[in-house]
């Protein structure tokens, strides 16, 4: 088994549809001919968000400065990969994604720049009250390792 | 609702309504017809390659696993809505996170006295319950119950025929409003400053209900309780469930509404039924109101406890771990402002006087004065404030500024209330989560 799926199984093994269905974004805007319909083919249920860390305001902002700096130290963050939420792909970018967005928004995720000790406390957090089942502790630390290494206040 | 597509198809767009209606109906074959799935002996059967894609852009997310998925279920995620459709009734809104859905308005966008529905900003905890989506109200009611002398039961005809209606601009703000600001980040939906507006709103005093329901001197705390549903679809799980203290639901401007600018209130707002606890974090300001529990103790419900719209009880550095036993409950939310216009980045003339303006308010309830910088906060000039429409309502102020020449200029706006106490320009008060950050809103002006 993959570790998707391996994930999505210990991750909500009675939500099969919820941890496997967070897969790789569709733009539901996406034209789509279905056959076989007898009535037209089905379209979207919900119109794509765009979801964005820039606000609609023209121009400069300097409210924005020190918002989402890049890495001050070591490599510069990869690049988004837009089948993964725009999180950067890099080891542990995967295993992140299935797992955070079978709950919430990827989003949620790349806004953030917490400290290493914070992602710690929300993991624990999100297992003793968001009732996320808990993972073996390579997945753990391939998870944290990510969140620290791409979104962390400390680097 | 069938639309032409660019190639001339017709094709035809499906609510998650409708979808719920054809699995209630005939599972496998709304699967079939929907989706192009047929169901084989065992009960487990592939989506041929056009069906997939179709389920896939149903659920904004492809389905690896679907051989594995049960003929006949209904995905869960379409058992009920975030509420993103309604994302077009919306102007210009920042979408932070879809699931749940959060949104904020852009500065600029909110200019207008009275915020209308279209800029209001959107917290969503949970998900927008079916009973908002579909505007049934059809035998809604709103309990009060705990520490009365007579429960009550009331329907929206009892709440407004039997207790003075009463319309109030009120301002809401997310608690959590500037989180974006704070170093090193706080967790949470990044918040700039558009977490925030003033509709006017109708309905009823919370002090004339519980005073109907004769509340009895053990009551010290209110708990609230909606109709959201949790975004993993779980019904029995409670979304949020926040109170606050008696002395403040007493107070006057403390209401229970069911319309915003005279019209029903949105969905997204709270439809039928919502609180608007002015001065307080928006949270206590419960959505799809159907019951409020009078306590004779701090509520304990969903979102009291841990780091949840709570703050250290001593100012902490930042970045501090605060153990959850040095929290306390986050009450009235500081004084604060925003420049609504210009729009930052604007051009303006040189040596020719501008008008800024924007709003301030304060959880208190009144601010005493604004000011405005134009040399990065060096010298000060006062800004014209008008009185608030009511107590809690945001105050306009404006100001003229005059760049002396060409070049880059940041107008800085600061708002202090009753207390003295004013908009500080750095982030004030770290705190695990980011809450009450009211540093002083800056815009960018280029002189020309």
């Amino acid at each position: 088994m993959t570790t998707r799926g391996k994930l999505a199984r210990r991750a909500f093994p009675s939500r099969r549809f919820n941890a496997s269905g967070a897969i790789s974004h569709v733009s539901v805007a996406a034209c789509l001919l279905v056959g076989d319909i007898g009535a037209p083919a089905a379209h979207a249920t919900e119109p794509s968000i765009q979801l964005a860390q820039q606000g609609g305001a023209p121009g400069y902002d300097p409210m924005r400065r020190g918002i989402g700096r890049p890495t001050q130290r070591g490599e510069p963050a990869p690049p988004g990969n837009p089948e993964l939420g725009d999180l950067p792909d890099a080891p542990g970018a995967e295993d992140t994604y299935y797992l955070c967005s079978a709950c919430h928004s990827i989003a949620l995720v790349t806004q953030q720049r917490l400290t290493d000790e914070r992602w710690n406390y929300l993991w624990d957090w999100m297992v003793r009250e968001q009732g996320m089942p808990d993972q073996d502790e390579e997945t753990r630390e391939a998870i944290l390792n990510y969140l620290q290494t791409h979104f962390s206040s400390e680097r | 609702m069938a639309v032409h597509g660019q190639k001339g198809q017709v094709e035809q767009i499906l609510t998650r309504a409708d979808i719920r209606t054809a699995y209630h109906e005939d599972p496998e074959g709304a699967e079939q017809r929907l989706f192009g799935r047929i169901s084989c002996p065992d009960r487990r059967s592939f989506l041929k390659n056009a069906g997939l894609a179709a389920l896939g852009a149903a659920l904004g997310a492809a389905m690896p696993f679907h051989r594995n998925f049960p003929a006949g279920l209904m995905p869960i995620a379409f058992a009920q809505d975030t509420g993103a459709a309604l994302m077009k009734e919306k102007d210009g809104l920042t979408v932070l996170a879809d699931r749940p859905l959060n949104a904020e308005t852009p500065a600029h966008l909110l200019d207008d006295d009275l915020t209308p529905y279209s800029r209001l900003f959107i917290r969503s905890n949970g998900l927008i319950p079916q009973t908002a989506l579909d505007k049934n109200a059809e035998g809604w009611t709103l309990k009060i119950d705990g520490e009365v002398d007579n429960e009550l039961s009331l329907s929206l005809d009892d709440l407004k025929n039997d207790f003075e209606n009463v319309t109030l601009a009120l301002v809401l703000e997310c608690a959590g409003n500037g989180r974006a600001f704070f170093d090193p980040g706080a967790s949470g939906n990044q918040w700039t400053v558009g977490a925030v507006g003033c509709p006017e709103w109708t309905g009823v005093r919370l002090r004339d209900v519980l005073e109907k329901a004769g509340i009895k001197p053990s009551a010290v705390y209110t708990g609230h309780y909606g109709n959201d549903v949790d975004i993993s679809g779980d019904q029995d799980k409670v979304v949020i469930s926040r109170g606050v203290p008696i002395e403040k639901a007493r107070e006057p401007e403390t209401l229970i509404v069911w319309a915003m600018n005279g019209e029903d209130l949105p969905a997204l707002h709270g439809f039928p039924l919502r609180l608007v606890i002015p001065g307080y974090p928006g949270s206590a300001s419960q959505k799809f109101l159907t019951r409020i529990w009078v306590r004779d103790q701090v509520h304990d419900g969903e979102k009291m406890g841990g780091h949840s719209y709570r703050l250290p009880a001593y100012p902490v550095a930042p970045g501090t771990e605060v153990p959850e036993e040095d929290m306390e409950i986050l009450t009235v939310m500081p004084v604060k402002s925003i420049v609504t216009a210009p729009a930052t980045g604007s051009n303006v003339p040189a040596g020719q006087a501008t008008e800024v303006r924007g709003h301030a308010w304060a959880g208190s309830g009144d601010v005493k004065a604004m000011h405005v910088s134009l040399d990065f906060g060096q010298s000060w000039q006062e800004a014209t404030l008008e009185p608030p429409r009511n107590k809690f309502a945001w105050q306009r102020w404006r100001a003229n500024v005059t760049p002396p020449e060409k070049g880059y200029y940041e107008v800085w706006a600061r708002a202090t209330d009753m207390n003295d106490v004013m908009q500080p320009p750095v982030a004030p008060g770290w705190n695990p989560r980011g809450y009450g950050n009211n540093i002083i809103h800056r815009i960018a002006l280029f002189a020309q």
